[in-house]
Order: structure tokens, then sequence, then C-alpha cells
């Protein structure tokens, strides 16, 4: 008796290397990684490394050149949308909001991959709609126009509305910006929340190197496109490799078993 | 009475230009509407007029001379061309500035109103004033004033003048179509309406129950709309009632609006 | 209760608008009257038919578009349609559907350009570019029209522009028919993309991540809207506002969300034309206004108000 072979991994990226039309350079070259349940990875590299377009990858948005990414043991690009969207939530970077909405109607919008063409939202949406909303603590915000949240409230708000999609796996894209500390902290309590009780996984892009180390599991740095390190977070974050991938030089310190970074001042003589 | 005023006034005006006086007669006229066109053949100036608009069709002499275009408005470069001493023009917004622009150059220009047959007769003897033809002109202008000035007879029947049918537009009281009808025995069932022309509901039409329909046509078939369902609920338009009235003929007041009032009494006896 | 509400009030536009006309027609007599039977009831059918299409229509194209102020007429197809008229009539094509036929197949040949323009960025539909494609195309086309009216000979070219801004007068059973069995089947693509219009409403890549498929949604948004909007112009000629006022007031009353508020336009659309129309038949009776005048003369304050409140929100 031979036991059953272990789940595919919530998302799998092997050796994914793409180029935008007309671009001069690989947006990503040679990236592997791999997120399983009830684990948290982050992304991590400075602006224009490749974090978005490894998300567009992993969702099938964009098509590699070479290597694949799969979802669920699935391509990802072959996934139709709607199923893909009930195994993975994601919380983009930016949205619109073209007509003013209440918080409902937004978390709401997360159960549209469960229903039928011409059904309407069933019990079981709205049971699903307040659990999204309790998980995140945002009950109260429920009847309130979107437009009346704050920053921080309104991450939430949107992590809820994945949350009711029910996916297995929770993709965000920069969800700290433009936060405060108090609410930032509190978001990624509260991811971390979900992957401890709910068994998600969830891969996180981020360019905040000390949160990500205090809260995640396992971390890849990007840097123009490519793969520095990746692994535990005291693996990849060295003052080396922060060093040459952010171009500022640091000092390292360990804060709770975890790697902290703290950025120095330049000499004065090299100041511009 | 304030019309006429008007156009006292803007003959008046017309004549001004110095160097150019009533008592010397035009030799080249240049006639921007039909209806002008055929009064000067009629009076005798034909050999005078050396240009005309596309629509001057009668008579048949009037197609010999050159055409300067459309005529509403005209194109000023095409009438300089034919070098006249004259331009006749309907008095009408885009007229009055062409003929302020015509006057700027040096042409002498003269501002006619004729919309009903009351005009006629006036726009006759200013037409033969201009071109010394006063004795000819004057007898066509009182066989045209008696015209306007006879009382219609009592109606027998009744029509609707019908100038385009999505959306419906007739023609109303005041017109020159509406005064034709009057005199050919027939009632405009529009004749309330005080505009000249008008869209009306298709439901008024079906109402107001016209025993004819009448179309300025040159074909001999029934228009278009004959056919379409909705226009099948008016009466005459279900009975075949017609009145396909050929556009040189009826469309315009002149010399010949006597003769029209004769065949549209005729085609109503049908 | 809002839905009641609208549907007394659509009732009572279209019982008004077969009960009032410039002809009297005593009440006794009005299930046996012609008048009524052949002109007024298709004529209230055909004004709520289209009134609701374009309602429908200008909902969907102002999610697809991304911009509140599109118009199902912005994307060229009034243009085309004149186009179509204009070269009907100088050809002299005759026959009672000539007109209609032709100005629905210019304004198909619109549709197609401008969609073709949409895509010239690659395989994806830029809403962008169907917005400036669509003026475009509609500017080109009405200059074409102009030209052709100015330099033919026929006086009754000119007609093609009254034709154009006709209205309602050319209603008829058949109209209705014909337009009762077409309009269902984009009105119905329209409806089953609700949802994914919901989410296009937060940016396509958004409505993507939650189940949408982006691509074919805009495709049959944008075709199903023209298609609807080329048939309304090809019975009634261009009626404004309609499209672009009724989807912002069902929008107030409704919300965003397209499974009501496309409904909500439909009826909504239909009760503001047939109202509209009586308007236009009987104030001036025995003379009418065009129906775009009262479209308009009703729809530009409502508009105004609702800029107003938006720039202030």
């Amino acid at each position: 008796m031979t036991p059953p072979p272990p789940p595919p991994p919530l998302l799998q990226l092997s050796n994914v290397r793409y180029r935008y039309p007309g671009a001069e350079r690989d947006a990503l070259t040679d990236v592997s990684l791999s997120v399983a349940a009830r684990q948290f990875h982050a992304v991590l590299g400075p602006n224009g490394s490749g974090k978005t377009t490894l998300v567009r990858i992993a969702l099938g948005a964009l098509t590699p050149f070479v290597g694949q990414a799969a979802v669920d043991g699935r391509i990802a690009s072959t996934w139709p949308r709607q199923e893909l969207a009930r195994l993975v939530g994601v919380v983009p970077q930016r949205e619109d909001n073209l007509f003013p909405q209440r918080v409902r109607e937004t978390v709401l919008l997360g159960r549209y991959p469960h229903l039928s063409l011409w059904g309407r939202e069933r019990a079981e949406d709205h049971d699903a709609v307040d659990r999204a909303l309790a998980a995140c603590d945002a009950q109260h915000l429920a009847d309130r126009w979107l437009w009346t949240l704050s920053g921080g409230e309104y991450q939430r708000v949107r992590v809820a509305r994945a949350l009711a999609q029910q996916p297995k796996l929770l993709v965000l894209d920069e969800p700290g910006m433009s936060l405060d500390l108090k609410h930032e902290m509190g978001l990624f309590e509260l991811v971390l929340g979900l992957v401890e009780t709910q068994g998600l996984g969830v891969l996180m892009i981020t360019h905040d190197l000390n949160l990500a180390a205090r809260f995640t599991d396992s971390l890849l740095l990007l840097d123009a496109g490519r793969p520095v390190a990746s692994g535990v977070p005291g693996d990849v974050l060295t003052q080396q490799t922060v060093e040459t991938v952010f171009s500022w030089p640091v000092a390292m310190q360990t804060v709770d078993g975890r790697p902290q970074m703290i950025p120095l001042r330049q000499p004065k003589e090299s100041r511009p | 009475m304030l019309r006429r005023l008007l156009f006292a006034v803007l003959v008046l005006a017309a004549c001004r230009p110095d160097g150019w006086t009533a008592g010397r007669p035009a030799q080249r006229i240049i006639s921007l509407l039909p209806s002008f066109t055929e009064i000067l053949f009629a009076i005798g100036a034909g050999d005078r007029v050396v240009g005309r608009t596309q629509w001057c069709d009668y008579p048949p002499a009037a197609l010999a001379v050159p055409s300067v275009g459309e005529g509403l408005p005209p194109n000023i470069e095409a009438v300089m061309a034919r070098r006249p001493d004259l331009v006749v023009l309907y008095n009408a917004g885009p007229n009055v500035t062409a003929a302020k622009q015509l006057e700027r150059v040096g042409i002498h220009t003269v501002l006619i109103d004729l919309n009903r047959l009351e005009d006629l007769g006036p726009a006759t003897r200013t037409l033969g004033r201009l071109t010394g033809f006063e004795v000819v002109a004057e007898s066509l202008a009182t066989v045209l004033d008696s015209l306007a000035g006879r009382p219609p007879p009592v109606s027998t029947t009744s029509l609707a003048f019908v100038v385009w049918d999505n959306p419906p537009i007739i023609i109303g009281h005041g017109s020159y179509l509406d005064q034709l009808a009057a005199q050919a025995g027939a009632r405009n069932v529009f004749s309330d309406v005080a505009a000249p022309s008008a869209q009306v509901s298709l439901e008024t039409i079906v109402a107001r129950d016209p025993q004819w329909i009448a179309v300025l046509s040159d074909s001999a078939a029934p228009p278009g709309f004959a056919k379409r369902r909705e226009w099948r609920a008016v009466r005459a338009v279900r009975d075949g009632h017609f009145l396909l009235l050929p556009g040189s003929s009826f469309g315009r007041p002149g010399p010949r609006s006597g003769e029209a009032i004769q065949q549209l009494r005729a085609l109503l006896a049908r | 209760m809002r839905w009641a509400l609208l549907g007394i009030v659509a009732a009572l536009a279209l019982v008004l608008s077969v009960v009032l006309g410039p002809a009297a027609v005593p009440l006794g007599e009005l299930l046996r009257s012609d008048i009524v039977w052949n002109l007024r009831a298709p004529r209230a059918l055909l004004a709520f038919l289209v009134g609701g299409s374009l309602g429908v229509a200008g909902a969907g194209l102002q999610a697809l578009v991304r911009n509140p102020l599109a118009d199902p007429f912005l994307l060229g197809l009034s243009g085309g349609a004149g186009l179509g008229a204009v070269v009907a009539i100088g050809l002299h094509l005759s026959g009672p559907w000539a007109l209609p036929i032709a100005a629905f197949i210019g304004a198909l040949a619109a549709l197609g350009l401008v969609y073709r323009l949409g895509l010239i960025g690659g395989a994806s539909l830029d809403p962008r570019i169907l917005l400036l494609g669509g003026v475009a195309i509609g500017a080109f086309a009405a200059a074409i029209t102009t030209a052709i009216v100015s330099l033919a000979d026929a006086a009754e070219l000119r007609n093609a522009f009254l034709w154009l801004w006709g209205g309602l007068s050319g209603a008829s059973w058949d109209s209705v028919l014909l337009v009762a069995l077409y309009a269902p089947i984009p009105l119905a693509v329209l409806l089953a993309a609700s949802r994914p219009l919901d989410l296009l409403a937060l940016g396509e890549e958004s409505a993507g991540y939650l189940g949408a498929d982006v691509e074919a949604v805009k495709r049959r948004v944008y075709l199903a809207a023209s298609l609807l909007t080329a048939a309304a112009v090809a019975v009634s000629g261009v009626i404004g506002f309609v499209g672009l006022v009724v989807p912002h007031i069902a929008r107030l009353v409704w919300g965003h969300r397209h499974r009501s508020l496309l409904p909500a336009a439909f009826i909504g659309g239909g009760a503001l034309l047939a109202f509209a129309d009586t308007l236009a038949r009987t104030v001036v009776a025995p003379r009418e206004l065009p129906v775009g005048v009262v479209t308009a003369l009703i729809g530009v304050p409502v508009f105004a108000l609702l800029l107003r409140r938006w720039t202030i929100a």
C-alpha cells in the first residue's frame, strides 16, 4: 500500500521567464516559487523588480515564454476565470470605484464566482459575506459608503471581499502601501491569523522587508526580474543581499528570531 | 401691410445706389428664383436674362440661359462671372447677406418677396419697372392681382398637402399652396395651422380625414409612404386619393398660377 | 415598493399615450377607434421598446467605457445611420422600408469600424479607443453626409435629416413586431452580463480576479448595446438623452448593480420616451414637436442637477 501522492501546491511557478512585448529586457527571468496551504509567502524587491508581473503570471493573466505557472496543479492560464476566482482571492494594488457603493455590496462582489448566470444571491452567500466581514473585524463597517472609509478600513474591506470568495489561496499586492504603522501591523496580523486559523495559503507582494521578515514563512527576493535569494527570512535577508538589491547601506539586527533591517545614513562626503 | 412696407423700403434701398436709376432698364439680369425667371420671360424680358438657377426650368427657352447654381444662397462668384447689371433675389435670410455682398462689388440687386398669390402683382410690376417693360408687366400684374383678389369658391372637397412623411410635414395657412387649394375649391384641412409648413401627428391627418392627399411629385406613381402600414390609417391613402402635382407648375407662384388653379380644379373633379 | 412605483409610472405613461392625442377620441370609443388601434397603440409600444432599449444600451455602455457621460449615440451610430439614409434617398431606393434598412446598415457599418478601431491595440478591446473612435467615425460619417447633401441636386436629400431626427412618426404594428422580435436578444445578452458589468466598475484587472471573463464581456456588451441602438435609430431616428439620463436616474434609485439597474433602466427609459412622445404630440397640437426636443427638455435639466450633485459630492 503506497501513501496517496501529496496534494499539489496551491501555486507553483517553475523557471518562469517573461518579457513584455516591445520591452528591451525580461521582466522576469528564471523565477520559481511555491505556495502551499497554511503557508505565508512574500515576494520582496524594489520598485520595478517584477513583483506585479509575477502576480499576473501566477494568476494566468500573462503567459510565461519559458517555464510555467500552475494553480492547484493546473496551468494558470487555462483556468476558466470564474473557477479560478473560487480558488484564489486577490487584493490588487489599485482598483477603481466608478460608482459609489456600500461596504456590504462591495464584499458581496466576492460571491460572484459562486453565483450562477441568472441565480440570485442565496442565504449562504450572505452568510459568507458576514463571515468574511467578521474575520476582518469589519462588521461595523458593513453599511458605510466605501468613500467614507480610512485607508486601513478600506484595505480590510478588500481583504474581506477576497475572503468572501472562499479561496484556498490569497494574493495581496502591496496591501500595506500608504497605511500607518497601526493599520499596517493590523493588516499583517489579520493575514497571518487567516493563515493560521483558516489554513489559507498567502502570497504577498511587498517592499516592506521588516514586516515580511516578521510575519512570513518564506521569502523570494527579486532584483530586476531575477531571483536573488529565496527561503526562510533568516537566509534571505542578509546585509549583503539587501544592500545589493536595494542599493543602500543597511545594518541587520534580529528581533524575535527574525532579521530586521535598519537603513544607514550615507557618509557625509558621499551625500549628493 | 407691414410686409408691403418692408418690401417698399427694400426696393428703395436697392434702387438707391448712384449711377443707376429706374430710368435705365437693366440689360443683363440674373434671376435667382424660378418664379422671377418665369415672370421675366412672361413680360418679354427673357432675352435680358443672362443667368438663372438650376431649378429654373420654365419656359423652355430659359433652359438655354446659363445656370449659376442653386440660388439660395447664391454662389457670388458664379453670379459675378456673368457680369450682370441686376440681380433679382428672393427676399430671405441668406439672400439678404448675399445682396449686400453683391452691392459691395458694385452689382445692383433687388430683393423681392414672393410667398403668396398677392405678392405676384407687385413683384411683376417691380420687374417690369426695372426692365422697362412696364406696360406688359402691368397687364400681367392686373391678371395676377385678380387671382389673388378673387374670393375663393365654396369648397366642395378637402385635401392635405404632405411635404414629407416621416415625420409628417404638411402645408398650413398662409402659404401659396393653401391659397391654390382654396381657389381650386378644396379646403386645406390644415388651414388652421399658422405656419407655412409644420410637423403634425399622423393621427391628426386621420382625424381631419382629407378627401385627397396632395403631394408635389414629378412622378406618376403614388409616393412611397402610400404603402406604409401606419399611413393606411388615413382614408385618402387607403382609397388611393393622391393628387400628384408636378413641382414646376404647382410648387411656385408665377404667371402660370391661374393655370395651376384650373388644373387642380380639374384633378379634383375627376 | 420602488418596483411597484416604477410599474405604475410605466403603466400610466402607456395609458396616457393611448388615451391622449391631438385627435379627440371619446373615451367610450377608445377601444374601437382606428386611431387608437392603428396609430396610438403601436406608437406607444414602439416608444416604450425604443426608450427601454436606449436606457439599457446607455447603462451598459457607461459601465463598459467607464465614463458616466457616455450616450448610446456617442459611438458613431447616428452618423452611420444618417449616411445610410442619405445614400438610400440619393440612390432613389424605394419601398416603405428602404430608409430604415439603409440607416440600419449604415449604423452597422459604423459599429463595425469603431469595433475594429477598438481592437487596434491588439486582441484587447480598449474602451477609451472605442469612445474616441466612435466620436471620430461619427464625425467622419456626418461630414460625408453633409458633402453628399450639399453636392447632390435632389432637394429631397435634405429630408434625410428630417428623417434622422424624425422620432416615432413611423410607428406601426410592423415596426413594433420587428423591434419586439429583435430587441430581446441583445437585451438578454446585456442582462446576462450584469454581474461582470458590476465587477468591471472595479477596473479590468480586479474584474478578472473576481471571475469575470473581461474580454468576452467587453465585446458582448459593446456589440449588444450597439445593435440595440442601431435598431432604435432605424425605427425612430436619433432620440437623445434617454440613453444618457435614464441610467443615471435608475442608478440613483436602484444603485449600481446591473441586475436591478438594467431592468429599471428598461422600464424607466420606456416610460420616459412614451411620456415624452405623448407631450410631443399633444402640447402644440395640431402641430407636433420633434420628440428629441422633449426628451432633451426633460433630460438636460435632470442631467444638470445630477452633474451638480456629483461635482459637489
